[in-house]
């Protein structure tokens, strides 16, 4: 694991404004993740897990304070130019799937393959061998209301990690999944990490995957109350 | 492309929908102009046929003659120069001469038309309308006369009729003439007011043996309104030769009525197509913005995983593609095909007023149907353009989504 971080905050603050009233979600975080790292954020319900991972992905804007991503600080950049980040340097697995219906499993993979400019046979292999990797080729010609909901997340860590991205980011991803399912996915995801060197960020309050990452952050009220290192299963 | 028919084919009743706004109005615009070229061709043919030719040689009108067709004195000029151009199919020579048609107490204005009997097959069908008696000859001094005239003259073949000639430019005759033939001129009007006579009787009562008011002349090459440009070049070689106290004016200019006609039919088209058109973008943006909202949480997905806005864009933008062009497709399908079967069958006999107006207007009352290779192109091109442009908004409104926000989006 190399001291400088992937990804740091600095004193990150994000409140949501309305006509009638301001919340506040995050109330000056200060994080760093490092490349390697098996992540996860808890916390109670509206503690700030999911808008930390929104703000770290790109996919919102900070009211203050500012995330620097490889050195970069991403509010210097334009909606453009976050976007070709996310493409790049960031993969995403959500909590409700979110595969897309009208391609089937080995397209949702090879999606952001073909969004970075991969030529065509290029991201078929990669996508079958990550597939295969991930024991789901069987299921590449099919469409994902076809498969369950287990295999369909697979499919979203797939597509999360095949543009080797500089981090995965998942939101909630076993919230769906009933418990073989939920293993086998976080089973998945470790050996990722482990065997590819893979850095996963999870937003979650599953006991089950917080029992194997190798690092906790926990939030409360928008506030970083507890950041544990430890040696995870 | 592949993603972008299987969303088509996701929510085909919608798709079939936009599919109709594209193809309705290409088709009912095939229609249209397969419905006004044939009105056209038909006026070409009944007043070229029929009237004018493709186009006449007239003298100047001498300035405060009064005379709407002032008399060629001696035409022979004219008629060796267009003897000697390959352009000009056949021409013939006219007299056309306002006159006071008397028998006994019994007058009428008429307009007497002097013409070469053994030449006018090509510009007229009188002879096949004779009802009575016989058709003019060259040999043979005499009339015929429309039945409306021969009724309010009370007269037959075989009675006199006596013609007084006022033309501005000729002096004052009269003529003791026998009406020959008895013609059913299908009009009324024409049939009171038109009597034929030989060129030689005309010209007798022109006092003049040369006189001409009109060469009247068919082109080789010409086979619609559409050859206008033939007509026109030839025109322009004529003025060219001519001396300057001859005028060349083609079929419309001579029928100021038609013309006026055609006119309005160009505009109406317009008008037409414009609603059409804009019906069909109406439906196209609704469905596809309705097809965006839908897609909303997609949309919001493929802009979090790092596509560019201009490709969320030219997904929206190249399903819209595909359906026009396959509207464009089926609607140019089936307004050809329509225009087939429709001629396949003779054409549509129109009957009641409608047939009537058609027919005073010199027009075949049956609607022949017929489209130039250009027409389809515009009607589908037009119709294309104007559904991309519809789709350009919901594409546009797809593309500024923010990734979250459309992400959270429950429909």
């Amino acid at each position: 694991m190399s001291n400088n971080p992937l990804i740091q905050t600095v004193d990150l603050k994000k409140t949501y404004v309305t006509e009638a009233l301001e919340t506040p979600a995050l109330r000056g975080v200060n994080v760093e993740l490092h490349k390697g790292e098996f992540t996860a954020v808890a916390g109670p319900s509206g503690s700030g897990k999911s808008t930390l991972l929104h703000l770290l992905g790109g996919l919102d804007r900070p009211s203050e304070g500012d995330i620097l991503l490889e050195g970069t600080a991403m509010s210097q950049l334009s909606k453009d130019q976050l976007a070709k980040l996310r493409l790049t340097n960031i993969g995403f697995v959500f909590q409700a799937y979110n595969l897309i219906p009208v391609l089937t499993v080995l397209e949702n993979t090879a999606f952001v393959l073909e969004l970075q400019g991969v030529v065509k046979s290029e991201r078929i292999k990669r996508a079958r061998k990550i597939l295969n990797e991930l024991g789901i080729e069987e299921y590449a010609d099919q469409y994902p209301n076809r498969i369950s909901g287990g295999q369909q997340q697979r499919v979203a860590v797939a597509r999360a990690v095949v543009g080797e991205p500089s981090i995965v980011l998942a939101d909630e991803p076993t919230a769906n999944l009933d418990t073989a399912m939920s293993m086998e996915l976080i089973d998945l995801m470790k050996r990722l990490n482990s065997d590819k060197g893979a850095t996963f960020f999870f937003a979650t309050h599953d006991s089950r995957l917080l029992d194997r990452v190798n690092r906790l952050i926990t939030l409360v009220d928008g506030e970083v109350a507890d950041d544990d290192v430890r040696t995870a299963s | 492309m592949k993603a972008a028919i299987r969303h088509l084919m996701r929510n085909r009743r919608r798709s079939i929908l936009t599919l109709c706004a594209v193809l309705i109005p290409i088709y009912f615009l095939i229609l249209m102009f397969g419905f006004t070229n044939s009105v056209i061709q038909d006026m070409f043919e009944s007043a070229t046929r029929f009237d004018t030719g493709h186009m006449q040689i007239r003298a100047v009108e001498p300035p405060g003659s009064g005379s709407a067709l002032p008399l060629i004195n001696d035409p022979s000029d004219a008629l060796d120069i267009l003897a000697e151009m390959e352009a000009i199919e056949w021409f013939t020579v006219r007299l056309d001469l306002p006159a006071l048609a008397s028998v006994d107490d019994r007058t009428r204005t008429v307009f007497l038309r002097g013409v070469v009997p053994e030449e006018i097959d090509p510009v007229s069908n009188m002879a096949d309308r004779m009802v009575e008696g016989d058709f003019l000859s060259s040999e043979r001094d005499g009339v015929i006369v429309g039945e409306e005239l021969a009724d309010l003259l009370e007269l037959g073949v075989g009675d006199d009729m006596v013609l007084l000639s006022a033309h501005p430019d000729a002096s004052l005759g009269a003529i003791r003439a026998p009406i020959v033939g008895i013609f059913n001129a299908h009009e009324a009007a024409i049939g009171r007011m038109i009597v034929y006579s030989n060129l030689g009787t005309a010209r007798r009562l022109a006092r003049s043996e040369t006189a001409a008011t009109a060469i009247v002349l068919r082109l080789n090459g010409v086979r619609g309104s559409q050859d206008t440009h033939v007509m026109e070049a030839t025109a322009d070689a004529l003025r060219a030769q001519l001396p300057d106290s001859y005028v060349v004016q083609g079929w419309l200019e001579l029928l100021p009525i038609l013309s006026g006609y055609l006119d309005v039919l160009v505009p109406m088209l317009v008008i037409m197509a414009v609603v059409f058109f804009g019906l069909g973008a109406l439906v196209v943006v609704n469905t596809l913005y309705l097809s965006v909202m839908e897609r909303t949480r997609e949309i919001g997905l493929i802009l979090s995983l790092g596509s560019s806005r201009i490709r969320v864009m030219g997904m929206i933008l190249a399903e819209a593609g595909l359906i026009t062009a396959a509207g464009a497709f089926y609607g140019v399908v089936l307004g050809i095909g329509i225009i087939l079967i429709i001629e396949a069958f003779g054409g549509i006999p129109l009957w009641g007023q409608m047939a009537a107006y058609m027919r005073e207007m010199g027009i075949t009352p049956v609607l022949h149907m017929s489209i130039t290779a250009w027409q389809v192109l515009l009607s589908a091109g037009a119709m294309s353009i104007v559904a991309m442009m519809a789709a350009w908004f919901p594409a546009w409104k797809a593309s500024r989504l923010e990734p979250m926000e459309a992400m959270r989006h429950v429909e």
